[in-house]
């Protein structure tokens, strides 16, 4: 009977470390993923407004030493 | 606003600039960020941000999908990690930057973080166990 109790808190602790892991993964790369990510479809706008302000000439490449 | 951030870039632009020469680079003016940030709202809090474009996915997909990655540098706090998050940036710019499929190497590197992270989580609390 014993036995059968710490075999069912074992599995129990055992899931709740795993589903600690799985939380933990997916917390970081969420945070990552905010940090740094790939530019697709939701970046569509900010993207065509920064190359047009290249083509237009608005926006030149830097030739400076350092940042202003 | 002056930020750890914003420090960090400053000091290393020069670094990052050499090392990005055969590319153009695109700094947008105090003025021109603040209307820009008016324009795009969910950029603010993150500057300063590194965007960096891949020509070839734009001139062959436009921006409905994969057009390239960015840095939001601001969503580091600390000196400390906005230095590690531009050299983790600027390492990543250099080794892929023939890379064939650039957006897998991204995805594939966020994933990577994402278990290393975990791994060590779980190593510190064995470690706190054994009275290390």
């Amino acid at each position: 009977m014993f036995d059968r109790v710490t075999e069912v808190i074992s599995l129990v602790l055992g899931a709740l470390a795993i589903g600690y892991l799985v939380y933990e993964i997916d917390r970081r790369q969420r945070k990552l993923h905010d940090i740094w990510d790939v530019l697709d479809g939701e970046d569509a706008l900010i993207t065509d407004s920064l190359e047009d302000m290249v083509e237009s000439g608005e926006l030149r490449p830097f030739a400076g030493a350092a940042l202003a | 606003m002056d930020s750890a951030a914003r420090r960090v870039l400053h000091e290393n632009f020069a670094l990052i600039r050499d090392l990005q020469k055969d590319d153009p680079i695109y700094v947008l003016s105090r003025e021109k960020s603040v209307d820009f940030m008016r324009r795009h709202g969910s950029r603010i809090g993150r500057d300063p941000i590194i965007a960096v474009h891949d020509m070839q996915a734009l001139i062959k997909g436009g921006t409905s999908g994969f057009h390239g990655f960015r840095l939001s540098l601001g969503l580091l706090r600390t000196p400390e990690q906005a230095l590690m998050g531009l050299q983790a940036f600027a390492r990543f710019l250099v080794e892929h930057r023939h890379s064939s499929d650039l957006e897998a190497d991204i995805r594939t590197r966020l994933r990577r973080e994402g278990f290393a992270g975990a791994i060590e989580i779980a190593m510190h609390h064995e470690a706190r166990e054994i009275g290390e």
